[in-house]
């Protein structure tokens, strides 16, 4: 490469098209540096400044929503290329860490643990995922990917005297590597197969995902390909914990503290998805022979398997982590839609992501006002009577199973249709059928939950010996304030969707 | 005796293949930890062959990050499994298993 390549390279670096990006990083290192040289009396005000300074950036990014956004085209030498998601999945992100930040205050403050490394951390690893999401080259993709993976083994250990949160690190660490190493394998086979200078289209810059996508076009047949594309389909299979990729995730979901849990289940499980979206449509276009028999097994497998599990399950975080496992399905199904072609595909999918996020963050609310400091163990019985004792957190309890179960009026409602509407236009009718199964399935145990909450068991002769739960005082009105705000906008996305993705 | 790319393929895989197992079989933290740096390793030598043998710096440069990356994912690692081994005094898998249903 000569002096004008460098020249021409150089000029790609534009680094105001990623300021969401460096403003994340700039919040991140604010909050370091705030919690370096405060006294300590003042410390109070870290937590702020993080929120505030995500939520500034969240309006900033809502109003830029609404502006019709062009592809900026490849970046930095072709290591990011923002697509037509990138607006909403920066709001997405910039919004998941604010509620996980939000919903940190209230589980810290219970905890004698450092406050402000946790601000910090998710900061940065959202930061990291709005990366992830937009980069267009493996080396990218790969460091983006572990920065979220090393931040999230130390959000995940983080109450670190409890033998639970460092025994779920443990078992997250060990898999993520696993996986990253898997992802690894699969792209240096891309890789050597693409560079290598005997094979027709082989090309110089073969870590790019255009480059690679032209190659794999031209020798689709070639073993090297093949292997490579099914390794790096696992590697981020393990990170959405699709079947038989998902033995981390009740464990660690169940050891993780509540909001590094919400984290886990929102917004790492939609970097997943975005980067596997990325390179269905992108490098592995002309592999759809082999991408869509393969996910479309995986997704069967991965919805039957999460739903019957979450049946038997009493530990409310297993439920939800369990529960997350068909979802991942659900949105698989979405991911091969994609991939045979339809149109609808991926908004389907970002929709459904929403619809996930609010009704979640409504769900962990509840339990991180209700958990006692023994974080891990939360259990069914532990909701009992729960509308008579607190009405408000019994409502929103209902209003977000019922949005994750997909209850007509509600956001989980529509984004599960789009999601069947698109594999219906795919023709996936096998792929349906297994996805209206488990959609049914989890009804029975989402309304186990809230019928714990709402219906009065008789009491049994065994009653009195159960361990009586604490009950948690009065719901402060900033809680009550966000929870209802989340709640309303679960409602609103069921009621009016018009409009909200440009049509 | 010549060395080709196939050769040094052969023993990245076979590292892999190593490593692998090591992690799915081991009892070990800190063996299963070891057969997860291996898997990395396989990575690296085959992708510095690779860049080698097609004429390609992309790969070279690749394992740069990628070694930056191990040993980040080390500090935090060991400093995880000492942790638990304060709490535990154990670092075999069966013992450390308590989170169950």
């Amino acid at each position: 490469m000569n002096y004008n390549g460098f020249q021409e390279l150089a000029a790609t670096n534009q680094w105001s098209a990623i300021w969401p990006e460096l403003s994340m990083a700039g919040i991140g290192l604010l909050v370091l540096c705030l919690d370096l040289f405060l006294p300590s009396s003042r410390k109070r005000l870290i937590p702020l400044v993080a929120i505030f300074g995500q939520l500034a950036l969240l309006a900033v990014l809502v109003m830029g929503c609404g502006c019709a956004t062009e592809s900026t085209g490849p970046l930095f030498g072709g290591m990011i290329e923002s697509g037509p998601y990138t607006p909403y999945m920066r709001a997405f992100f910039v919004l998941s860490s604010t509620l996980v930040c939000y919903l940190g205050v209230s589980y810290l403050s219970r905890q004698n643990l450092p406050r402000s490394e946790f601000y910090l951390l998710t900061i940065f690893v959202s930061g990291a995922m709005m990366l992830l999401v937009q980069s267009s080259n493996f080396v990218m993709l790969f460091v983006s990917l572990e920065t979220v993976t090393i931040g999230f083994y130390v959000l995940v250990s983080y109450c670190r005297y409890s033998p639970f949160s460092l025994e779920a690190g443990l078992k997250y660490l060990i898999l993520g590597a696993l996986s990253s190493a898997i992802l690894l394998f699969g792209i240096v086979l891309l890789y050597g197969a693409a560079s290598n200078p005997a094979l027709a289209q082989s090309t110089t810059d073969s870590m790019n995902f255009a480059a690679l996508g032209k190659f794999i076009a031209a020798t689709p047949e070639e073993p090297l390909v093949l292997v490579g594309a099914v390794l790096v389909l696992c590697g981020i299979c393990f990170k959405i914990g699709a079947v038989p990729f998902q033995i981390w995730v009740p464990d660690v979901y169940q050891g993780a503290p509540t909001p590094v849990t919400a984290f886990l289940a929102v917004s790492s499980k939609a970097a997943g998805f975005l980067v596997l979206m990325n390179l269905v449509a992108g490098p592995f276009a002309a592999l759809s022979k082999l991408t869509v028999p393969l996910l479309s097994a995986i997704a069967i497998i991965t919805i039957l398997f999460g739903n019957i599990t979450a049946l038997g399950q009493r530990n409310v975080k297993r439920v939800i982590g369990l529960s997350g496992i068909a979802h991942a399905g659900y949105l698989l199904v979405g991911v091969v839609a994609m991939a045979v072609g339809v149109a609808l595909a991926p908004w389907a999918i970002i929709f459904y992501l929403f619809a996930y996020l609010f009704a979640s963050f409504a769900v962990f609310g509840v339990m991180v006002h209700l958990a006692g400091v023994e974080d891990e163990i939360q259990e069914i019985d532990h909701y009992q009577k729960l509308a008579e004792r607190q009405p408000f957190l019994a409502g929103v309890l209902a209003i977000g199973l019922g949005s994750l179960a997909g209850i007509p009026p509600l956001a989980g409602f529509i984004g599960k249709l789009l999601l069947f509407i698109a594999a219906f236009q795919a023709e996936l009718y096998t792929l349906l059928g297994a996805a209206i199964i488990g959609v049914v399935i989890s009804v029975y145990y989402y309304f186990g939950w809230m019928r714990e909450a709402f219906f009065i068991k008789p009491a049994l002769p065994g009653d009195e010996a159960r361990p009586s739960y604490p009950m948690p005082g009065a719901v402060g009105i900033i809680h009550k304030l966000t929870l209802g705000l989340l709640v309303v906008i679960t409602v609103l996305m069921g009621l009016f969707q018009r409009g909200i993705f440009g049509g | 005796m010549n060395i080709e790319l196939n050769d040094y393929l052969f023993v990245s895989g076979l590292l892999f293949i190593i490593g692998f197992f090591g992690v799915l079989f081991r009892r070990n933290t800190l063996v299963i930890y070891m057969s997860l740096e291996l898997m990395l390793n396989a990575v690296n030598l085959a992708l510095v062959a690779f860049s080698r043998y097609h004429n390609s710096m992309d790969g070279n440069l690749f394992v740069f990050f990628i070694i930056a990356v191990a040993a980040a994912e080390v500090a935090v690692g060991l400093a995880i499994i000492v942790a638990l081994y304060r709490k535990r005094q154990t670092v075999m898998v069966e013992e450390l298993a308590e989170l169950r249903n």
